[in-house]
């Protein structure tokens, strides 16, 4: 949408902050910060920025095999000879994977399904990626043996848990999910009670 | 006189969106205040005392401070989460039909304490019996109980007990129903040629007086009616929903996705 610039401002100025606007966690301040900073950076600076979002539509795709966001099908984890293969973490957006990978603990495949089950945005099991899942699961020569759902703690996360696992159900897979409750450096006193409850129903032995 | 700088609310929580780095806006139906949108800031922080009161189908209960252009939170408690409704994703689904109603037919600050009692009787009602298939009377009485009393305590009942054209009682015989027109019809009026009428059987008529006069969704009587009635009722009160509300209903459009055999 391009509106009669702002007075005090240009038409291509007044673009790029429509346009910044419309980004996610960007508002209209932010979005004119941004603009402003943008038209004093050096030129070669603001065009490795435009090449850098160009570059991302033209060569980013999704991996055949997880879906994850890749420049290469199969992605670097899927075409690793060195990752377990009996084992599939389920996540919801590619930046789950991320914060997974840095842990250097998961050693297994991933499926990202990019979004979660969401009745109040009309969001089905056929607008995110689990089709993909389930045909992966059924391929006779998959050798998995436990599928790790790790969506978000959310109301759409947990349902999109308990999609996946009635659709599963019977399937020989070992069905688990990432252990909920309270969060490292957090205070029992403020928990909520569903997060409380469910840290008490994981609890572990002390070894 | 001046409005004082923090006030007390119980609600609950009908959807919430991220807003900025951590913070996150939410909506809830009030009893005090109808329906309210406020800022929780830094909610989504792991770390947060506010972290996990504002997930959708959360009754809290809520000390606010006024702001500029939203009231924001100062302390949150749970007082009920509904466990059972969340435990699976057609109790979540059908719950959050419930709070996606509640959100299209109120307006804010307009407060209308039986309508939360209505969505708090439901989500009970769902909570006991989460797993039923669509077309198990448990699991659709309450929702389209729900319905009904919805469009009524909003002010859109639909005309069950006297012609919506000529005024006559109607007969214990098949009537039919345009949702345009405002309710149930006898068989010989005729309405404009723009008002859509669909047909509308005894046993289903009956069916929706039983929903208008029941007084709560407990005291629902244990009925076995055929599923070509329930599905006809259900039919109708959707279209009078999606009427009123002027957009598809879409936690329906979800649940008729996921259905439950």
């Amino acid at each position: 949408m391009t509106t009669d610039p702002t007075p005090g401002t240009t038409r291509s100025l007044g673009q790029l902050i429509d346009r910044l606007h419309q980004l996610p966690g960007i508002g209209p301040k932010s979005a004119q910060r941004i603009a402003y900073h943008i038209a004093h950076i050096a030129d070669d600076e603001a065009r490795a920025l435009a090449d850098a979002i160009v570059a991302v539509k033209d060569l980013i795709l999704f991996c055949d095999e997880c879906r994850n966001l890749t420049d290469a099908s199969p992605c670097a984890i899927c075409a690793n000879p060195q990752r377990n293969r009996d084992q599939i973490c389920v996540v919801e957006e590619s930046r789950d994977l991320v914060a997974l990978e840095r842990t250097r603990v998961y050693r297994g495949l991933y499926h990202v399904l990019h979004g979660a089950l969401s009745p109040l945005n009309g969001i089905g099991p056929e607008d995110i990626h689990l089709p993909q899942l389930f045909g992966r699961l059924q391929n006779e020569d998959n050798p998995l043996q436990e599928l790790i759902v790790a969506t978000n703690p959310t109301l759409e996360g947990d349902a999109t848990a308990d999609f996946i696992h009635r659709r599963l159900a019977g399937s020989g897979i070992r069905i688990t999910r990432l252990a909920l409750g309270l969060p490292v450096g957090g205070s029992l006193e403020f928990a909520d009670e569903t997060t409380l409850s469910r840290a008490l129903a994981g609890r572990n032995q002390l070894e | 006189m001046t409005l004082p700088r923090t006030y007390r609310a119980v609600g609950l929580t009908l959807r919430k969106s991220p807003v900025g780095e951590a913070d996150l806006v939410s909506s809830l139906y009030t009893r005090e205040h109808g329906k309210l949108e406020v800022l929780a800031r830094g909610a989504r922080r792991l770390t947060s005392r506010l972290m996990g009161h504002f997930e959708p189908l959360t009754l809290v209960r809520l000390s606010i401070s006024r702001g500029r252009s939203l009231d924001i939170v100062a302390e949150a408690e749970v007082v009920n989460a509904f466990p059972e409704v969340k435990a699976g994703y057609t109790g979540v689904a059908r719950g959050l039909y419930v709070a996606e109603l509640v959100d299209g037919f109120s307006a804010l600050a307009v407060s209308n304490p039986a309508l939360l009692d209505l969505a708090l009787q439901t989500l009970n009602a769902i909570g006991a019996n989460p797993d039923a298939p669509d077309d198990d009377a448990g699991a659709n009485f309450p929702l389209r109980y729900f319905d009904l009393q919805l469009l009524n305590l909003s002010g859109f009942m639909p005309e069950l007990y006297r012609c919506v054209e000529c005024g006559e009682e109607l007969e214990p015989e098949r009537h039919r129903f345009a949702v345009g027109a405002g309710g149930a019809l006898c068989p010989d009026c005729v309405t404009p040629e723009d008002v859509v009428v669909r047909s509308l059987s005894l046993p289903a008529l009956k069916l929706l007086r039983l929903l208008h006069r029941t007084e709560s969704v407990e005291r629902l009587p244990r009925l076995s009616i055929p599923n070509p009635v329930q599905r006809e009722v259900h039919g109708i009160l959707n279209e009078t929903l999606q009427h009123w509300l002027d957009r598809q209903v879409r936690s329906q459009a979800f649940l008729d996705a996921t259905k439950l055999a």
